[in-house]
């Protein structure tokens, strides 16, 4: 009794601007009728048959929204490209020349790949008809090309950086941790509830004495198995979703049920779906969730999930 | 004592072909009997000071002022290229601060709920992780663990970006995702 009384002290010291929050077995705050102040600590904890039903205290479930961080920088579009081409030739019109002279020795073989690789750029940014060329004459051209491939090979610059479209875009493969890897993908489950099959994240319940984000990490397992090294970002939810409850027999509220989605990066590992309820799982960008979610599900989170 | 000196002046400059407007560090070197790298290096330290040539910055590419032409169509063009990219930059911010200003407003309403929900929990979220401590659950499982395996668990610091979350690249990596990944508890 001390105790309780103690701890409502103290919950209403911190929450002094929520009225509501009073007492720790508080009811809803979607209950039509307030319960008034008067009615303190007798009525609240004992159940008094004079007032109107009290809602029972709402289920919550914690959600953890696994994001694959963007592994590629993103493309540039045509106008950024654009601008920056322009910035280039500005600059390249006004810098200081380039002191060739004290970076390679004189008519050494790099100097004549340096002489190379600057005309092509200057080429490229001033046009072929703007720089005056000297005159080179045909044999010397062809043998400084001839030696720059052959210092090039010798030196094995032939290494190729990989294409950015992945093997998993051809094809489409949405398990794929691969595939848009400019975009932030989210894992999502496809489980059978109440007979339906629908894709949502992966999700649980609070065991007794659980944190909300100790819990979310182990639902997260439970689900996808531990062969993933996975990071819950912070003990804060990033958003709720609270379903449509269908209103129950004889007018009595049925429990509210709040599901709290807790954050997540996966850095290592796939995913391996755990139990019979979990029928598939994908690797999906935003846009390709909004199809496959219910829609009230979806507008639950759809402010959650980055844009790109 | 000062006759000597005048001689000695004199002396200078009778072996000198003319007076040198550049310092001794910048002046011109001697064609021979040097080591050409210092002169190399020595060019590049002290750019020539004449200033006969259109060349406000000691030195720079010959054809400037054409360069420029050829690179700024006009004035009013370039203005309105900078116009362009400051409007586009707004865009893109603008469309930044709305994600986050979207996200932001998530997280709160999630936390206001959860305050209204179970009070316990809401104080339980809104603590400040001392990001040092170890937790009781770590002290328990850190005496079941190797040495090496109990650096690993350090490793990651609650509270801080762990560092396998890289930064994005330009191109992938060459052996991709790793998809092999040993289960190891890592407590919360």
């Amino acid at each position: 009794m001390h105790s309780r009384n103690a701890a409502r002290c103290i919950t209403r010291r911190l929450a002094a601007e929520s009225p509501l929050a009073c007492s720790f077995r508080r009811s809803l705050a979607t209950e039509a009728q307030s319960i008034p102040e008067s009615s303190t600590a007798s009525s609240a904890l004992s159940t008094a048959p004079v007032r109107s039903k009290r809602p029972p205290r709402p289920q919550i479930s914690t959600a953890v929204v696994l994001n694959r961080s963007p592994l590629l920088t993103r493309t540039p579009s045509p106008f950024e490209n654009a601008y920056y081409a322009y910035q280039a030739r500005i600059r390249r019109a006004l810098h200081n020349p380039f002191p060739y002279d004290f970076y390679f020795k004189q008519g050494s073989l790099l100097e004549t790949r340096f002489n190379m690789e600057e005309k092509a750029r200057e080429w490229k940014a001033f046009g072929r008809d703007f720089v005056e060329e000297e005159f080179v004459s045909e044999e010397k051209a062809a043998a400084d090309k001839a030696a720059v491939e052959q210092l090039a090979q010798q030196e094995g610059e032939g290494e190729e950086l990989l294409p950015r479209q992945h093997e998993a875009d051809a094809t489409g493969n949405r398990k794929s941790l691969d595939r848009q890897g400019k975009r932030n993908l989210y894992l999502l489950l496809q489980a059978s509830e109440n007979g339906k099959d629908v894709w949502r994240f992966p999700q649980g319940g609070v065991e007794k004495g659980d944190l909300l984000h100790q819990a979310a990490q182990k639902d997260l397992y439970a689900e996808c198995g531990e062969h993933m090294d996975s990071w819950i970002v912070s003990r804060n939810p990033i958003g709720v979703y609270k379903p449509q409850q269908p209103s129950a027999s004889a007018g009595e509220a049925q429990p509210e049920h709040a599901v709290f989605f807790f954050k997540g990066h996966i850095l290592a590992g796939q995913v391996r779906p755990q139990g019979p309820a979990i029928k598939d799982f994908a690797w999906l960008t935003k846009q390709e969730i909004e199809p496959l979610v219910e829609k009230d599900y979806w507008e639950g989170i759809k402010d959650v999930l980055s844009d790109y | 004592m000062s006759t000597s000196l005048l001689n000695a002046s004199k002396a200078n400059l009778t072996l000198r072909t003319s007076p040198s407007l550049a310092r001794s560090y910048a002046a011109k070197p001697e064609s021979q009997g040097g080591d050409p790298r210092r002169e190399v290096i020595r060019r590049v330290l002290y750019p020539s000071q004449l200033r006969n040539r259109p060349t406000p910055v000691g030195t720079w590419r010959s054809d400037v002022g054409r360069a420029i032409q050829h690179a700024i169509p006009s004035k009013q063009a370039h203005q309105t290229i900078e116009r362009a990219w400051l409007l586009h930059q707004r865009h893109v911010r603008k469309q930044r601060d709305t994600e986050l200003r979207r996200k932001f407003e998530c997280m709160k309403k999630a936390m206001d709920e959860l305050e209204k929900i179970d009070t316990r929990l809401y104080l339980e979220a809104n603590r400040q992780e001392d990001p040092r401590a170890r937790s009781r659950t770590e002290v328990d499982l850190i005496k079941t663990l190797k040495t090496s395996e109990v650096r690993v668990l350090e490793a990651r610091i609650r509270g801080l970006f762990p560092r396998e979350l890289k930064i994005p690249t330009d191109t992938p990596s060459r052996t991709g995702w790793n998809y092999e990944s040993r289960p190891f508890p890592r407590p919360l």
